[in-house]
């Protein structure tokens, strides 16, 4: 049997096993597992635990639990709700207007975080049950939410321009302020979204009337210290972070200690809070570290086949083409790949090809280290497959159907492509700032 | 037949709860290391240098002897595109069948894990850095956690089973 049809029935079963609604991460593992038996026998039987042992390798996997822990501290305990009610008051009145407060809440926790899923548990945590409450269509909630994390990893500090820094061997300094303004940009094109669709379709997301009008002006400006709060803590994090003084892991650390802390003087740490947080922490935790133990068990079978150098080939062989239509294929096969690699083992499978690639094709590495953050994050939401897709369903409350996940992110995707388009089109969004700062 | 079966699920259940409840708490622990770290970098001119591998080994113990508590609590995610909508008893009767995925997964990962920790014994093998703390007794929890897993993933198929000939365990 030849390796692409192997490929091919693999990536089939697993969709298949999917369909059964079995724990995905033993779908997953079990027909990487069964992949890996019968391709290389016996030998084959050490590559889960490979897999294992290359997620403890994976330092920042440990800011995992923080962000988690971080998150439920602040929505069980409810001490963002200020935030929250802040949020109400400046721009609940407008149609979609808490959906538009969550965008700008997501930008505050991306520049909490480097990776999309904290961003996402905070959001589903915090923001989530209070849109649904407030009569938010549930598909506009989920999508805002998806769509407003994948900020978290362009936004510095990014994990994953740690990683792409790592083996593009580019400066991490650079590509962090590279991805700002593309992060913001992005941030603006959701918000124009969200109002043009809530001033068309008002019933998606409600204004709010009297309940915000009727509060006194004083008042208003006292909620608005209260967005203080988030900007401690991410000044927790990020002062010693941004002096050298710690690791992003040991900020990680910081943040989780300085929201408890904080839950704990307002009086809101009781010991139910105490025990749902930590106990949900380890859930959370736990379902996501196994997905990933058996996709990334997964890909390694799927690498040892030569799947990727399949796609080698098909770009050396058309290497006669523009520059431009190279650089759009390998996009579009980043779209196709991110459905069923998680982002970390794309990055380490693929990158180290396209990486040379585009280097050599002219291309800045600066620029394209934006570029492949947007691709993979789009990768990361969309179906069959997407990771944050099976997150996004774990953290959400029983009356969201994975349906209504596929179907809420439509939209998004859309905004994402086009601004993908804007970045190809003006790569100065990205290099304005980073070649301002270091003076070229 | 049913009885053994019933001690079985009852002992499993009963003990995975009782040490993911302790484990939980590890997530204290990596966050006194995390600390510690950063604090030993302001106190002492020479960082720690064990704590970020001792973190590495504390978030493995959390996640693989933690996993069959969040198996327990009913936290890993299913596509539940069809799953959502069918009856119980249907539900049971699919997962009967696809759980030996899952136990196929855990045992294949069980076994290379052995086979890893005989390596690390027979070796002495050591991890490749400043520190070099010795790899056997990471692999050992490691294994440790990952044969809990399977006992819960064996666990889980009785209850699945039970429910789908309607008995009551």
């Amino acid at each position: 049997m030849s390796y692409e049809l192997v490929a091919l029935l693999m990536f089939s079963s697993m969709m298949l096993m999917l369909m059964t609604g079995q724990r995905v991460f033993g779908a997953i593992g079990g027909v990487a597992s069964i992949a890996a038996l019968t391709l290389w026998g016996i030998g084959g039987s050490d590559i889960p635990f490979a897999a294992a042992m290359k997620v403890m390798k994976w330092y920042p996997m440990l800011t995992l639990p923080m962000f988690i822990f971080m998150g439920f501290v602040l929505s069980e305990s409810r001490i963002a709700d200020d935030l929250y009610r802040m949020f109400h008051v400046w721009v609940g009145p407008v149609n979609g207007g808490l959906a538009i407060g969550t965008i700008g809440l997501m930008v505050l926790i991306s520049a909490m975080n480097g990776l999309s899923v904290a961003g996402m548990a905070i959001g589903a945590t915090i923001a989530l049950p209070e849109l649904l409450k407030r009569n938010y269509d549930k598909r506009m909630v989920t999508g805002v939410i998806q769509a407003g994390s994948s900020l978290g990893i362009l936004v510095p500090p990014s994990v994953v321009l740690v990683l792409y820094a790592m083996i593009a061997r580019q400066p991490v300094g650079q590509l962090w302020l590279a991805g700002v303004l593309p992060g913001l940009m992005m941030a603006l094109l959701f918000i124009i979204y969200i109002y043009v669709r809530c001033r068309l379709q008002p019933h998606l997301g409600p204004a709010l009337k009297d309940e915000a009008r009727n509060i006194p002006k004083r008042e208003k400006y006292r909620l608005l210290l209260a967005g203080l709060l988030p900007l401690s803590i991410f000044a927790a994090i990020m002062v010693p972070f941004l002096n050298g003084w710690t690791s992003l892991v040991e900020s990680s650390a910081i943040g989780a200690v300085t929201a408890f802390a904080a839950a704990v003087v307002r009086g809101r740490m009781t010991k139910k809070v105490f025990e749902d947080s930590v106990r949900q922490t380890l859930a959370i935790s736990c379902m996501f570290m196994w997905i990933i133990l058996a996709a990334l068990a997964f890909g390694a079978v799927f690498d040892g086949l030569g799947a990727v150098k399949a796609i080698e080939n098909l770009f050396t062989e058309r290497l006669g083409l523009n520059p431009w239509v190279i650089l759009i294929l390998m996009q579009l096969s980043f779209l196709l790949m991110g459905t069923f690699l998680d982002d970390t083992a794309m990055l380490v499978i693929v990158a180290p090809l396209y990486v040379p690639l585009v280097g050599m094709l002219g291309f800045d590495l600066i620029w394209y280290g934006v570029l492949y953050t947007i691709t993979t994050q789009i990768a990361y939401m969309t179906p069959p497959f997407g990771y944050n897709l099976f997150l996004m369903r774990a953290l959400a409350p029983p009356e969201i159907k994975l349906r209504d996940i596929y179907t809420s992110i439509i939209p998004f995707v859309l905004v994402m492509v086009v601004a993908l388009a804007l970045l190809m089109m003006f790569p100065q969004i990205a290099m304005w700032l980073p070649n301002h700062v270091y003076g070229k | 037949m049913w009885r053994i079966i019933g001690i079985y699920v009852h002992t499993v259940d009963r003990c995975n709860h009782a040490i993911g409840r302790v484990m939980m708490y590890g997530l204290f622990g990596m966050i006194a290391i995390l600390l510690w770290s950063s604090l030993s970098k302001a106190i002492f001119t020479v960082p720690a240098f064990w704590t970020l591998e001792m973190a590495q080994f504390a978030l493995v113990a959390y996640y693989l002897v933690g996993g069959p508590y969040s198996i327990q609590l009913r936290s890993n995610v299913r596509m539940d595109l069809f799953y959502g909508n069918w009856s119980e008893h249907k539900k049971a009767c699919f997962d009967s069948f696809s759980v030996f995925f899952l136990i196929l997964f855990l045992a294949v990962l069980l076994y290379g894990g052995i086979n890893s920790l005989l390596y690390a014994i027979e070796y002495n093998e050591r991890s490749p850095t400043l520190w070099r703390p010795l790899m056997w007794p990471v692999k050992l929890v490691m294994n440790f956690g990952i044969f809990l897993m399977l006992l819960q993933a064996i666990s889980e198929f009785f209850k699945d089973f039970a429910k789908m000939r309607g008995v009551n365990l």
